[in-house]
């Protein structure tokens, strides 16, 4: 009995997990004002010195970002509102589809 | 004096310069070098926050002969993002040393000061922009002068892309020995976070400005 449960227990930890090792869906965020690219630069310098972000889309078409963040990570909206109001912008929807 | 009219119209309704914005965002630094018919300058600035920015100015005045050494610090007053806009408003002081190496004033140093509003208003297509500078030293050099800029951007770029703008520049310094209105068209290009601005003056000069961001 013992021996199962060390070894589900293994398996659980060596196997991929579908629910832990999920990627999360990308966060989309409608800017103001995001009419530059060189402006716009700040957003991604900005982003990009947090651990948790993998990448970043901006499109000047749409004026809006999307942010790919990294495996087991998370971006709470008061700090995305805080990094893009940092960068000289100002947030109007964050969309997370998840 | 129908041309200082048609000069004050125009830099009355001119607002100002986004990519060279005097303040970055917070935690970021810019590296300005400008060269104009009169005069070479390095700027260099850190913005702590992206409501302010401090920094060190040097400028090369050649054809009167003086510099200016100098800390200037920047201050934004307003800032109006719209969904295809934005309009910046910022107060600009600067405050160190001017020398000057001009005949009777040879070797002469002396505190110097300025200060000045920066406006400017931009979409993806157009882009207008206005500048003035009130310098005061009590012998070296003390003046007013204000610019105003207009672009057009002939295609819109994408991120990423090489970005293009057409403008004409204009520069008013009232009671200069040389000439007192300077007209320049130019081409702005900027790629990632460098970006050069290369003109031709009607004093028969080049211009040549380069910005990276740090």
């Amino acid at each position: 009995m013992n021996l199962i449960f060390i070894l589900n227990l293994i398996l659980f930890i060596i196997l991929p997990n579908p629910i832990l090792s999920k990627e999360k869906e990308p966060i989309i965020v409608s800017i103001n004002g995001l009419v530059c690219d060189f402006c716009a630069r700040s957003i991604e310098k900005i982003f990009n010195k947090k651990q948790a972000v993998k990448s970043l889309n901006i499109n000047l078409d749409e004026m809006r970002i999307i942010i790919y963040l990294k495996k087991g990570f998370d971006l709470e909206n008061e700090m995305i509102i805080d990094l893009i109001n940092n960068s000289g912008y100002d947030v109007v929807e964050i969309n997370r589809d998840e | 004096m129908g041309l200082n009219i048609v000069i004050y119209i125009f830099i009355f309704f001119s607002f100002n310069s986004a990519q060279a914005r005097p303040i970055s965002y917070g935690g970021g630094w810019t590296l300005i070098q400008k060269n104009n018919y009169n005069q070479n300058s390095l700027y260099v600035h850190y913005s702590p926050s992206v409501n302010y920015s401090i920094g060190y100015r040097g400028e090369y005045w050649r054809k009167d002969h003086w510099q200016f050494h100098g800390a200037q610090l920047n201050y934004l007053l307003k800032r109006i993002n719209k969904p295809k806009s934005q309009t910046n408003l910022y107060f600009k002081n600067g405050l160190g040393l001017s020398y000057s190496d001009n005949m009777e004033l040879e070797n002469k140093t002396e505190p110097s000061i300025f200060s000045g509003v920066v406006f400017d208003w931009e979409d993806r297509r157009f882009h207008t922009s206005y500048e003035n500078r009130l310098q005061f030293s009590p012998k070296i050099q003390s003046f007013y002068n204000q610019k105003a800029k207009i672009g057009l951007a002939p295609y819109l770029g994408k991120y990423g892309d090489l970005h293009t703008w057409l403008m004409f520049q204009i520069e008013h310094i009232p009671n200069s020995n040389s000439k007192e209105v300077i007209l320049t068209p130019l081409i702005r290009l900027f790629k990632g976070d460098i970006l050069s601005e290369l003109g031709y003056s009607n004093t028969g000069d080049f211009i040549f400005n380069f910005i990276k961001r740090f």
